[in-house]
């Protein structure tokens, strides 16, 4: 299994290719992105479906290289806020920004284009609580389909790093694998490399293991673990795992019924949380 | 009434010249019905509710009238306004449009049980809409209707019968041809009764091969 020092799938040089490239395509935006406070920014965002409001003007500010964790019981909003971060889903008021570009309106205001929404959304990458492997292709074509054709790298390049990022998650011996050869844990794990082949800046990692049970969680934390403390990514986690987000988090943000209602240090709000909605979440998580 | 069996060897070169341009124009009208069939399904899924009112509206004329009328139509009535092709193309294209309608169906409800997740992780890895359906999509489309599909070439194969109405040789129409100059039914139409079932079993074959591998 993956330890920390493990996890370092390509080298200096290839990151820094990886980089050089990121600025290259975003030529325009790099200087402001650099100077960027923020990975992400949540100005007073709201979303609906219908008359039901899922996210009540959230405000949320994560640092480059912050992991943040969103808590909160079932239905509480937490799922919606990666979704519109990933742009799977579009915000019903409030704005949202990565690294200092709104990812829903140009600077004249209008809605972004499809290939400005695209080149935004290069810098993040998901995973998701089903996986979500494409089930006819196999593990090493699942990893390089991206690469080879959104970021156009030969089949050879794309291999290799596929390879290095299969390691990385110990799983290079399943490389002409199925997805449904594989256990719930090996598909995570292979959905993590998938998500992390593309290098991006911030990765969004939604109930990654409330599919799985408890020994297969085990391992796909141990590799979040190392992607945690051994890459330069930003992380904004959706989890119920309580103890793997105190171990792992930067910033706890406690959801309810759609709204921010605390946040902080894992310390703060496991050992003294304010709010006494988070009390009794914490109660009924930590004592089921 | 009597069989004959010197009358069948007599009959039988004329019967395999029918089998000859039966297993063609399925190929031919198959080939237009599964990728014509996909490209409706595709344009009706991205099209606007215009589009996709104007592509249904196609869907059901060629669902709805009987392929016999449409051969008629496309032979007798197109002539009349200037629009003269040989039947062999006529006969192969309506097939292949009556079939692309029934196929785009299966196509669509493929697309349907696809679940939305796996679009997620195609926008989510920044595919573009091509990739998505080129890589993605359209394989898994195409692999959850195979079964249903192979059961509509089956049913294109045994319409080829209906052709031999604007005078394509299929196997049909040299039996019907046969029976009319020798007067005698019996040994045509059994004979070919009896090779359209034989040449049903390849298919009965793969569709089994199917069912054990993914049911």
């Amino acid at each position: 299994m993956l330890s920390s020092a493990q996890c370092s799938p390509s080298g200096p040089s290839e990151a820094a290719a990886a980089a050089a490239t990121n600025a290259t395509e975003a030529a325009g935006s790099a200087a402001k992105s650099q100077q960027a406070m923020w990975s992400i920014e949540f100005e007073k965002v709201s979303k609906s479906f219908g008359a039901h409001r899922v996210l009540v003007d959230v405000d949320l500010h994560v640092r480059p290289g912050e992991k943040v964790t969103l808590i909160g019981p079932s239905g509480s909003g937490k799922t919606t806020v990666l979704r519109l971060a990933m742009t799977l889903a579009k915000p019903t008021s409030g704005d949202i920004r990565v690294f200092g570009e709104s990812i829903i309106f140009d600077s004249a205001g209008k809605p972004l284009s499809n290939s400005q929404e695209a080149r935004i959304r290069r810098r993040c990458g998901m995973v998701f609580q089903q996986f979500n492997l494409f089930p006819h292709l196999t593990v090493l074509q699942n990893l390089i389909l991206a690469p080879t054709t959104v970021l156009r790298q030969s089949r050879e390049q794309a291999e290799k790093s596929a390879l290095e990022y299969l390691r990385m998650v110990d799983l290079e011996d399943k490389v002409h694998a199925y997805p449904a050869q594989l256990s719930g844990g090996q598909q995570q794990r292979i959905a993590i490399a998938r998500a992390l082949i593309l290098k991006p800046e911030i990765l969004l990692l939604d109930e990654i293991t409330s599919a799985l049970d408890p020994e297969l969680a085990g391992e796909v934390l141990d590799v979040v673990r190392g992607v945690a403390h051994e890459l330069k990514v930003t992380l904004l986690i959706v989890t119920h795992e309580m103890r793997f987000a105190r171990e792992v988090s930067d910033r706890i943000v406690v959801f309810d019924a759609g709204r921010i209602i605390e946040q902080g240090s894992p310390e703060k709000i496991f050992t003294n949380p304010e709010s006494e909605r988070t009390r009794a979440f914490l109660q009924s998580v930590l004592n089921h | 009434m009597t069989w004959d069996w010197s009358y069948v060897l007599q009959i039988l070169p004329e019967l395999m010249v029918g089998v000859c341009y039966t297993v063609l124009v399925t190929l031919a009208s198959s080939a237009i019905a599964l990728t014509g069939g996909l490209l409706l399904a595709i344009l009706e899924s991205v099209s606007t509710k215009f589009g996709r009112a104007f592509v249904r509206f196609w869907l059901e004329l060629a669902r709805g009238v009987p392929a016999l009328v449409l051969l008629y139509f496309a032979f007798y009535v197109l002539p009349e306004v200037g629009v003269t092709l040989p039947a062999m193309p006529i006969g192969i294209g309506v097939l292949g449009i009556v079939y692309a309608a029934y196929s785009s169906e299966v196509y669509r409800g493929s697309l349907i049980t696809i679940p939305a997740e796996l679009r997620d992780a195609c926008v989510a890895l920044n595919l573009s809409p091509y990739v998505t359906w080129q890589r993605v999509l359209v394989p898994l489309m195409i692999k959850r209707s195979a079964p249903a599909l192979l059961n509509y070439v089956l049913g294109l194969f045994r319409h080829t019968a209906v052709l031999f109405a604007i005078g394509i040789p299929v196997l049909m129409g040299e039996a019907m041809v046969a029976a009319d100059q020798s007067f005698r039914y019996l040994e045509p139409f059994t004979l070919a009764g009896v090779i359209y079932l034989g040449m049903n079993l390849p298919f009965l074959y793969l569709l089994s091969r199917f069912k054990v591998k993914y049911a």
